[in-house]
Parts: C-alpha cells; sequence; structure tokens
C-alpha cells in the first residue's frame, strides 16, 4: 500500500543489515540519494546488535538471511534493546516462514527484495512514521497465521473481526488502501486502522506467549 | 519384488536380515533338540549307527544353510527351494533310524520340528504364500512318514502353517519397511543438497541478479532490458528455490506450486506453511491460476500488474487471480467473446466446477478483472 510520506522534520537514520556487500551497499547509497541518512551498515547478526545498540537508528532495513543467524533473532534482538527503533524486514520471497516470524518477533513492515526503489523509499518513511508497511505478501501471512491460530487450542488466541479479514483478504489481493476503502465504503484511514490493528493483535499475543513461556519456564528477572 | 530386494539390499541397510539370523538360529536350536531327544529316547530307535549318522547329516545341512543364509547372496528363493529338497532327502532318510511298523505307531521321528526351516527360508523370500507352500510341503512329508492323518498330524499343520504364514506377513512388511525407510532416507539427502545449493545460489547468483536488476533500472536504456532479463531469472530461481517436493504420497504443497507462477509482474500471495492437497486438484488448480494468468497478460494491458493469493478457510481453499489492467467494460460481451475472452472464462469455470468448486469473475472499466475460485476440500483428506 502506498500514502503519502510522513513528514519528515529531519532525515531518518537508517542501518542497512545484508550478508551481500553488494546489494547491502547498493541499498545504502539508494537510501542516501533519497534524502536519508544512513548512519551504519552490517554483514552478520552480531554486528547487527552491537552497532545498532551504538547508533540507535530510526529504522533498520534487514535482509532475513544472515548466513549462520537468522534475521529473525536480529529483530527480536533490536526491537527489545532499542524501544525508538523500527525494523523493516527486506526479504526474498522464498522465506515465508522467516518473514512470519520476523513479524511476530516485532518487525513493522515487510517488502520483497524485487520492490522497486520507490516503494523501499516509501516503507522507510512509513516504518519511520511508526505506520505498518503492509504488503499484499504479508497480509497473506497473516491471514495463514491468524487462521494457523485458530485451527489450534482455543487457548486466548487472538481473533479477527469479519471486517479485519476482508481487509486483509483484500490487501492480500494487491488493492491499495484507496481501492480497498472505496470497494467496502469505508474511510481511507479506517482501512489503515484495520490494517494496524491486525499487526497490533499478533504482537499483542505474542508478547503474551512470550511472557507465559517465561513464566513456565522461571526465566523471569524478578 | 524379489528383484527389487535384491536392489534394496545394494542400496542400504535390509530390515530383513534379522529374520534371516533368527531362521538360522531356529535351525541351530531345533537341531540341538533333535540330538538331545535322541539322547534321552535311545532305547526308542532299533539300532545306533542309523540315528548317528542321520543327526550328523542333519548337522551338515544347517552348517551348509546357515552359512548360505548369512550371506546376501544366499537369502533367496532359489536357496531356501534348495534348502527345502535337502530336508526333504533327510526326512527320506529318517526311514533307516525307524522299522516302517514303528514309524505307523509312534516311535519318535529324529528330525522333530527341525524339518521346518525352509518353509521359514521360504516365507522370508516369498512372503505369505511361500511360507504356506513350504509348511504344506514339509508336513505332506512328515505325514507320510506316519502313513496317516489323525488330530495329532492335523495339529502339526495348523501350527505350521499359522506360523509359516506369520512369518511370511513379517517379512512382507519388513520389507516394506526397508523400502519406506530408503525412501525417507533420500529424501532427507535430496533435501539436505537443495538446502546447500540454496544457500550457495542465495548467496552469490540471486545477490548478482539484484544487483544488476538494481544498477540496470537506474542506469535506463539498454540496461533497463537487461535489468528486466535479470529481474525475471531473479523470481523464476527463487520461486524454484521456494518450490517443495509433493509433501506426502499423493499430496503435493498447493502454496509451493502457485509460486512457481510468480514471474515480476506476478506477485504470489501465500501462507507460511505448507497447503497439502490432493496432487490431482493441486495440478489443475494451478493450471486453472495459469490460464488466468495468460488472459490477464494478454488483455489486461503491458503495464498490469497481477497477484495471485492463496487462502485457507473451514471448507477449503480460496484462490484469487487479480490484475490491475484495463478490466472488461459491460458493453464489450460482445467483442470479448470474439477475441476469445469468454472462451476463456467458460474454460475457467468448467474445471473449477469439475473439482466441485466455483469460479466468479468480477470486472469494470479500470478497475481490472478479479478471478475468485472457492474450492472445497473434504476434511477427511486435509492435514
Amino acid at each position: 500500500m502506498t500514502g503519502p510520506a510522513a513528514e519528515q522534520d529531519a532525515a531518518t537514520t537508517v542501518m542497512v543489515v545484508d550478508d551481500h556487500p553488494m546489494w547491502r551497499e547498493a541499498v545504502a547509497r539508494d537510501l542516501g540519494e533519497r534524502g536519508h541518512h544512513v548512519v551504519a551498515t552490517a554483514g552478520d547478526a552480531a554486528a547487527a546488535g552491537r552497532i545498532a545498540r551504538a547508533v540507535r537508528p530510526d529504522v533498520v532495513v534487514l535482509d532475513l538471511n544472515l548466513g549462520t543467524a537468522s534475521g529473525v533473532d536480529v529483530t527480536r534482538d533490536v526491537v527489545g534493546a532499542l524501544p525508538g527503533t523500527r525494523v523493516l524486514v527486506l526479504s526474498a520471497s522464498a522465506e515465508q516462514s522467516d518473514v512470519l516470524e520476523a513479524v511476530k518477533a516485532g518487525a513493522s513492515g515487510y517488502l520483497v527484495k524485487s520492490a522497486s526503489l520507490d516503494e523501499l523509499d516509501d516503507a522507510v518513511r512509513r516504518t519511520a512514521a511508526g505506520d505498518a508497511v503492509f504488503s499484499a505478501g504479508l497480509a497473506g501471512l497473516l491471514l495463514g497465521e491468524f487462521r494457523r491460530l485458530q485451527s489450534g487450542p482455543d487457548d486466548g488466541v487472538p481473533k479477527l473481526t469479519e471486517r479485519e479479514v476482508e481487509v486483509l483478504r483484500l490487501v492480500s489481493r494487491g488493492l491499495s488502501a484507496r481501492q480497498i476503502a472505496e470497494r467496502l465504503v469505508l474511510s481511507h484511514r479506517t482501512v489503515e486502522n484495520h490494517v494496524q490493528n491486525t499487526l497490533r493483535k499478533l504482537h499483542l499475543h505474542n508478547r503474551v506467549e512470550l511472557t507465559r513461556y517465561a513464566i513456565e519456564h522461571g526465566l523471569t528477572d524478578t | 519384488m524379489p528383484e527389487r530386494t535384491t536392489r534394496a539390499a545394494e542400496r542400504g541397510p535390509d530390515l530383513v536380515v534379522p529374520l534371516w539370523r533368527a531362521v538360522i538360529a531356529f535351525r541351530v536350536l531345533t537341531l540341538g533338540l533333535a540330538v538331545g531327544g535322541w539322547a534321552f529316547a535311545r532305547d526308542e530307535y532299533p539300532g545306533t549307527l542309523a540315528p548317528v549318522l542321520l543327526l550328523v547329516a542333519m548337522a551338515v545341512w544347517t552348517a551348509v544353510t546357515s552359512v548360505a543364509y548369512a550371506r546376501a547372496s544366499g537369502r533367496r528363493t532359489r536357496s531356501a527351494v534348495v534348502d527345502l529338497a535337502g530336508t526333504l532327502v533327510v526326512i527320506a532318510l529318517t526311514l533307516t533310524t525307524q522299522s516302517t511298523e514303528g514309524l505307523h505307531g509312534s516311535a519318535p521321528i529324529i528330525t522333530g520340528i527341525w524339518v521346518a526351516g525352509p518353509a521359514f527360508a521360504l516365507a522370508l523370500t516369498e512372503g505369505r504364500d511361500g511360507g504356506a507352500a513350504g509348511a504344506v510341503v514339509v508336513w505332506v512329508a512328515v505325514t507320510a512318514l506316519r502313513a496317516r492323518v489323525g488330530d495329532a498330524e492335523f495339529g502339526n499343520l495348523v501350527l505350521l502353517m499359522v506360523s509359516s504364514v506369520l512369518v511370511g506377513y513379517a517379512a512382507t512388511t519388513t520389507r516394506r519397511a526397508t523400502v519406506a525407510l530408503q525412501e525417507a532416507t533420500a529424501a532427507a539427502a535430496a533435501a539436505a543438497e537443495r538446502e546447500r545449493l540454496s544457500r550457495s545460489i542465495h548467496d552469490g547468483v540471486l545477490q548478482v541478479l539484484a544487483a544488476v536488476r538494481r544498477r540496470g533500472e537506474q542506469i535506463g536504456g539498454e540496461a533497463a532490458d537487461l535489468a528486466r532479463l535479470a529481474a525475471e531469472q531473479e523470481v523464476a530461481l527463487r520461486a524454484l528455490m521456494s518450490a517443495g517436493p509433493t509433501t506426502a504420497a499423493g499430496r503435493t504443497d498447493l502454496a509451493a506450486s502457485l509460486r512457481l507462477l510468480a514471474t515480476p509482474r506476478v506477485q504470489v500471495v501465500t501462507p507460511a506453511g505448507p497447503l497439502p492437497l490432493p496432487s490431482a486438484t493441486v495440478h489443475e488448480l494451478t493450471a486453472v491460476v495459469r490460464e488466468a494468468l495468460t488472459n490477464t497478460a494478454a488483455h489486461a494491458g503491458d503495464d498490469a500488474r497481477a497477484w495471485v493469493s492463496v487462502e485457507e478457510d473451514d471448507t477449503g481453499v480460496l484462490v484469487s487471480v487479480r490484475d490491475d489492467g484495463r478490466g472488461i467494460e459491460p458493453g464489450r460481451l460482445d467483442a470479448a467473446v470474439l477475441d476469445g475472452h469468454r472462451g476463456i472464462s467458460q474454460s475457467i469455470c468448467g474445471r473449477v466446477r469439475d473439482l466441485g468448486g466455483t469460479a466468479t469473475l468480477r470486472s469494470a472499466p479500470g478497475e481490472g478483472t478479479e478471478w475468485e475460485l472457492v474450492v472445497p476440500v473434504p476434511q477427511a483428506v486435509r492435514r
């Protein structure tokens, strides 16, 4: 979904994490040319966590396939350690289950690597502004995940409202927020809210699950 | 089956081998029983030399067959038949140890249950039927010595048949398990190899293709053509890497199958997990989606993009094929008939109907076209 770019007071600070130098440098250069301030790059998971803590970027543009370590761990690490930093997953479409894990771990958005520079630029701006970057691919993953949760034991799993399912379904078919608003006779803002809510429900559920796991296994600090 | 077994034996561990060891152990143990039986009832035999010679012959035959059954080349029907012939000779030689009157009466037969060995061996090579046939032959030979069929003989037959048939079943089941195990091992090896290939493709070729596409688009001109080619190959390679093989017997992952249709203009949206459905349904649905996409490519316009999305619900799967092209104007239906649009529509509707589902087309000028395919999948054939 494309929308109006968020207003920028200062340039967004961005960190690019990818294990392939050629790709990493290209993305960093492109984002720089579009007015973003690329403050750091990293090629592996350990460096990513360390450097992110030092530079505290607004947005981490993250490839999930980092050779030995998974970008999912980086997402969990960064989101947990740096409340002001948001993670935008830029990934190959082949890594579906990893993308879902990263989003559950707190990533704010997902863009396929084949996205155009305009799309990437817009996604970074929206992520920095606190919006979820909702591509068709992510909508499909969320629909599948809520569906999977509901087919399991009903133990406080989050449910989507019919309207939310309807909206996600249309997003997964590539419709823009404007087109969805027209088709469902809703305001543009309402559509955006529905989309944000689905992601929030999943994040909330994931935090509840993690807390429950921690308590059950005695991992809490107190 | 025997040929397949030979091949299986060459490929990896054969789970039937322990059963052969059991047959060897049975032979040796029952030989011991025969010796013991003779030693305890020596006065029931008219002479000493004949029983001893026969026991020696049994020992030699036990050694010969054990050596044969201990080797992969000896574990075959031919060996078991030779074993059966040798055992029949031993049974015939029993006539030298007892008088005919004694045998027709209740005099002990020295071989005892040792004679069941070849029946079990046949059961191992030929399964249930081989075991039953071997049991009948052995029983007929032993019963011929007694020259009568009473309760005892009938009981022997039942025991011999039941045990041989059971051994035969065990052998057949184990042989199938062996094949399944070898297939699973091969599949695991293939998956590991695929994983290794995927990783090296991801780290190398894909990164270069992505970089070429990126720079090419920025430079423009002829470089943009190169970028387009690189983009096509990038998408195709990624789809190939993510495509799963058949998930189980007769089932294929619909999500993986549809992902192969992705191109730079066509995005395929699926859940994270596999959607295993009957292979025939998957192939037909994939073909229908491909047809709808072909239609899109032909009618929607050059810049049109398309989305294929697949979703699972309580009753089956929901597949949507949407493009953002020109769409069909209401008044253009006749023209659509002329340019083949309707022919394709009918074909899509028909094929989905054959799957027990429904296909709906919605379209408006400037809004593109959208196919919605709803295909029920009975609960029984799902996960």
